[in-house]
């Protein structure tokens, strides 16, 4: 899909953000993957041409990162962490139940373009591992059952909220708000709770704190 | 220029590495300065001529009050440092090994049929600072092999470290960053974006500092073993940068040319015309003397041919036109420059196989020719400002494009297109409509002319001021009132040679005035002739010289290696051949010269005999004969033989003797020509001026033969402004038309100036003087799409 002129103007909004117009390629990446679903060759020459780098450099950033698609995802592109502590509770099931349900495998969409499904790394969310991902909000404590759940609901056009308050968008209309955070939606829902400062809580009732620099724990 | 003698005193710090303590200059890296002591390092993205990355830790040295090993080619010499090298230190050891052992985990161990191995930095280390024998055992990392990151270079990913030199080069020296690392962990790899081909006129450099054998040219790939090679210094014949090269070759075939290292002028980089356009000298070479006999060219001996040629031009003598073209080296140049004056008396010669004027060839006696080497690569890197007066760097001399980026200097063109390789020097445009040049350095704006007034500051001039009225003049001119230094930067390889040895109308070796009585009789002294046997005043030269031949006022032409579509009037060079009674062609290469010639006689490459270029700074670039078996003769040995069938002998004509009589006879001392004072001309015509030069990668003669070079070219196109695309509609293509006939050509938008349209001179798909029979300046009409 070509850039059109207004996606451009967005980009040169969010390049003169930044006192190194440079900086502002990560958000314009997000921009383009809310416009095309995906970091699209046309993409790439466009943030190239506003920031006057080459699209080989742009390339570079944008396989660097994966949450930078150079492949279509679905209209919900679906994550299930399964590193350590999500993979032990569970993750590694829950992410067998949504491939077995999708049918489709790592980074892969479905034939519909509904979904995509992916493994993902550590979320910094192992308070409530194992967690599942739509559209970059969170499902927590996610079991299988509630994750094929939560697909059939997304199928049938049901509204679905994230454990943590937002409701379901889709894959797009997240990434808008990747390349814009200050677009209010942000900061909607909890971000902490209750379950994610016990340890916190723990280390101060026991007076406890990290060790100095250099000295043995 | 006079070289800079105030001493600077450069601080230095002490340190000691593996126990020897030495004094090295602040900023000193650790792994230079264990260098200085013997202590090699074991690198592989460290490179000299690149700004440290750090990115493959191979070069890990134990530092003192560091918690861990330190990569040595970004780790910087701080006083009192002590440093324990892999020489000295477990620690440092083991850290190389372990490196290395990481290194070799996903590396193929292909050596057998990779092109590095026998040459291979990784090889070497990896014996000299690796264990013997792998512990791994998992499968190793696999691609499909190998991918085109251009039509010339090819990519194995598997092989590569992931060192990152090869995208340093792109983006720091060459200015093209279109190679980048894409992916990340065991995906990592080199690439380009999906749609944009590493088509650098510097490409073939990442496959010489390349540590591995990842990055590989399509011209050599699997031609050889590099123990299987003889290799020669050797100084590139494709242009004035005056590049030192390598040349490689196994069973009398070249196989392959590197950048070879020459501080002062390439560095240790070259472009990829040198580097890769050497097929032309394995084919298609004149291989025997060749006689007209009832309007047919056959086979003669070399006496039956020497005689032939003897008579004719003995029987021409003064009325004889000689053309030597721009590649010859100096000894061969001087060679034709002493043949014509002295064995037949004639001062009708040009080197030029170009666009010329009488303006020119006063500028480049009186500003020029014999002159002492004055700017040099190292004074533009140094200088605070920088002039470019009807010059491309990048297509037209490419070592001062890469040098005038390396020292950010403040660069100026004067001329009709801002062009990315100004773009990549980052210098702005002063407009100037082609052929227009002499007007804007009149009305100069205020600051342009205070930057030239700077200590330092240097004016460059190409060999297009020649198209444009009034340019050398006012070079000459600007130079003189602002202080600022003067070069001219021709851009075929032989041109200052040639003219250094008087192979111009008018100018005998070294600078000196054909008219001038000292000059005359230090030269005939040294030819041993007569003073009065040189030809008393200055002959013809450019367009008069063909004019002339083609109106049966000059009689025979001596003619090396000039094609005549590289001429601006084609045809006239054509007619002047057709029309002179008596033609005589040295070349090694058949050309629309030679087929018309009634004698044609086989001459030696740059590989088969040694002589010497002088590169735009005006120094002498010697190189050795390659193969030192040829049978071929030099231009000079057969001009020698010429001469002593007439009965002249006018002194030496082998390349040592000639050398000699070149230092014999020095520079010019005397009085020289006063620079012209022409007067810049208004434009004539209406529509689109037309502005053109010679791309690097073109439809060069001695470019044939590398498909895979070609390819990397830059499209011909017809390039217009915005505004002026606009009016034409926005085709895709448009159709150029000049006085004799029209290209179509793809339109492209550029930074061009409004009312001038930008074509190729020579490319593959169009020849402006050929084709349009248009010169530089001249209004052609632009219509869109293809012709009527
Ligand atoms: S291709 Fe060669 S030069 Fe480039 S990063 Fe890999 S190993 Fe280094
Ligand atoms: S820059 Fe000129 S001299 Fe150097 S390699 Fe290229 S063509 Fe040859
Ligand atoms: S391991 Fe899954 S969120 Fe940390
Ligand atoms: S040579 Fe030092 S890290 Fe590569």
């Amino acid at each position: 899909m070509t850039i059109s002129d207004q996606t451009l103007e967005r980009m040169r909004e969010l390049a003169s953000r930044y006192p190194q117009p440079r900086s502002a390629l990560l958000p314009m990446l997000h921009l383009v993957q809310s416009v095309d679903g995906e970091v699209t060759t046309d993409g790439i020459n466009a943030c190239a041409e506003v920031l006057g780098i080459s699209p080989a450099e742009v390339t570079g950033v944008s396989t660097f990162y994966t949450m930078y698609k150079r492949k279509p995802v679905g209209e919900h592109h679906i994550g299930v962490c399964v590193n350590t502590l999500c993979g032990l509770l569970g993750g590694d099931a829950v992410y067998d139940a949504l491939s077995e349900r999708l049918g489709v495998g790592h980074n892969e969409p479905t034939a519909d373009g509904k979904f995509s499904l992916e493994r993902i790394e550590c979320q910094a969310a192992c308070t409530h591992a194992p967690v599942m991902t739509v559209d970059w909000e969170f499902i927590d404590d996610v079991t299988p059952a509630a994750a094929v759940d939560v697909v059939d609901r997304l199928e049938r056009g049901e509204q679905v909220l994230s454990t943590r308050g937002p409701a379901i968008r889709t894959f797009q209309a997240t990434e808008h708000t990747l390349a814009f955070p200050d677009d209010g939606l942000a900061g909607e829902g909890t971000s902490v709770d209750d379950k994610m400062l016990a340890g916190l809580r723990y280390a101060k009732e026991h007076n406890m704190s990290a060790p100095a620099h250099g000295q043995e724990a | 220029m006079t070289e800079n003698t105030t001493t600077e005193i450069v601080p230095t710090v002490s340190v000691t590495i593996d126990g020897v303590a030495l004094q090295v200059p602040k900023g000193t890296l650790a792994i230079r300065a264990a260098e200085m002591i013997g202590v090699e390092i074991p690198r592989f993205c460290d490179h000299p001529l690149l700004e440290p990355v750090a990115a493959c830790r191979a070069c890990l040295i134990e530092v003192e009050g560091m918690p861990k090993p330190q990569p040595a080619c970004a780790q910087v010499v701080g006083e009192g440092m002590t440093i324990r090298t892999q020489q000295s230190s477990e620690v440092a050891k083991d850290a190389q090994e372990g490196v290395m052992e990481f290194l070799l985990i996903n590396h193929p161990l292909d050596c057998p049929v990779c092109d590095k191995g026998g040459e291979c930095p990784l090889q070497n280390q990896a014996m000299s600072a690796g264990r013997g024998e792998s512990r791994f055992e998992g499968e190793k990392r696999t691609f499909d092999k190998p991918i085109n990151v251009s039509a010339q270079i090819l990519l194995d990913r598997e092989r590569c470290v992931s060192c990152a030199r090869c995208t340093r080069f792109a983006d720091q020296i060459a200015g093209d960053p279109m190679i980048e690392l894409l992916e990340r962990g065991a995906q990592q790899q080199v690439g380009t974006a999906s749609d944009e081909p590493f088509d650098s006129y510097f490409s073939g450099n990442t496959v010489q500092i390349c540590p591995v054998g990842a990055l590989t040219s399509a011209a050599y790939r699997f031609r050889s073993r590099p123990f299987d090679l003889v290799s020669v210094p050797t100084t590139c014949e494709h242009c004035a940068s005056g590049c030192s090269l390598r040349t490689d070759y196994r069973r009398g075939v070249v196989t392959r040319r590197l950048a070879w290292d020459s501080p002062e002028v390439n560095e240790e980089w070259n472009c990829d015309k040198g580097r890769f356009a050497f097929a032309y000298l394995a084919e298609g070479r004149i291989t025997t003397p060749l006689v007209r006999e009832d309007g047919e060219l056959r086979p003669a001996s070399w006496p039956e041919a020497i005689d032939v040629a003897a008579r004719g031009l003995a029987a021409a003598g003064s009325r004889t036109g000689v053309l030597t073209g721009g590649r010859l080296t100096q000894e061969d140049a001087y060679g034709y420059a002493k043949f014509a004056r002295a064995v037949l008396g004639t001062d009708s010669i040009d080197f030029r196989a170009r666009a010329t004027s009488p303006e020119e060839t006063q500028f480049l006696r009186a500003a020029v020719a014999g002159a002492p080497i004055g700017v040099t690569y190292t004074a533009l890197e140094q200088a605070p400002f920088v002039l470019l007066v009807g010059f491309e760097p990048e297509d037209e001399s490419p070592i001062v494009f890469l040098r005038l980026r390396k020292a950010r200097t403040r660069v100026v063109s004067v001329g009709a297109v801002a062009t990315r390789g100004l773009d990549k020097m980052g210098g702005e445009l002063l407009a100037a409509l082609p052929g227009q040049e002499a007007a804007a350095l009149r009305d100069l704006p205020a600051d342009i002319r205070a930057a030239l007034e700077q200590p330092g500051a240097v004016i460059l001039a190409g060999e297009r001021i020649a198209a444009s009225a009034g340019a050398p003049s006012a070079v000459s001119t600007l130079a003189a009132s602002t202080g600022a230094a003067l070069a001219w930067v021709p851009r075929r390889a032989g041109e200052r040679g040639a003219l250094d040895a008087g192979a111009l109308a008018g100018l005998l070796p070294g600078g000196r005035p054909l008219i001038d009585a000292q000059a005359r009789a230090q030269v005939a002294a040294i030819w041993g002739i007569d003073t009065a046997a040189l030809p008393g005043l200055p002959g013809l030269s450019g367009d008069d010289l063909l004019t002339s031949a083609s109106r049966v006022g000059l009689s025979a032409l001596l003619v090396a290696g000039v094609d005549p579509v590289d001429l601006p009037d084609p045809a006239l060079a054509l007619r002047a051949v057709d029309t002179a009674a008596f033609v005589v062609a040295l070349d090694h290469h058949h050309s629309a010269v030679t087929e018309r010639a009634d004698v044609v006689l086989p001459v030696a490459l740059v590989t088969e005999k040694s002589g010497t270029f002088l590169d735009w700074e005006g120094r002498p670039r010697p190189f050795g004969q390659v193969f030192k078996d040829a049978l071929t003769m030099s231009d000079a040995t057969v001009l020698g033989m010429i001469a002593s069938a007439i009965g002249t002998s006018a002194g030496a004509w082998d390349v040592n003797g000639i050398r000699r009589e070149l230092t014999a006879l020095g520079p010019w001392q005397g009085a020289r020509a006063v620079v012209p004072g022409v007067q810049p001309q208004a434009a004539a015509g209406a529509g689109f001026r037309l502005a053109s030069w010679r791309e690097l990668l073109d439809a060069g003669v001695l470019q044939e033969g590398e498909p895979f070079l070609a390819a990397t070219a830059r499209p011909s196109a017809a390039i217009v402004s915005a505004a002026a695309a606009a009016r034409l509609g926005s085709p895709a293509t448009v159709t150029v038309t000049g006085p004799a006939g029209s290209v179509t050509l793809p339109l492209e938008v550029g930074a061009v100036l409004d009312d001038v349209v930008f074509v190729p001179m020579h490319s593959s798909e169009c020849s402006i003087y050929r084709d349009l029979g248009a010169r530089i300046g001249t209004a052609v009409d632009v219509t869109a799409g293809g012709a009527a």
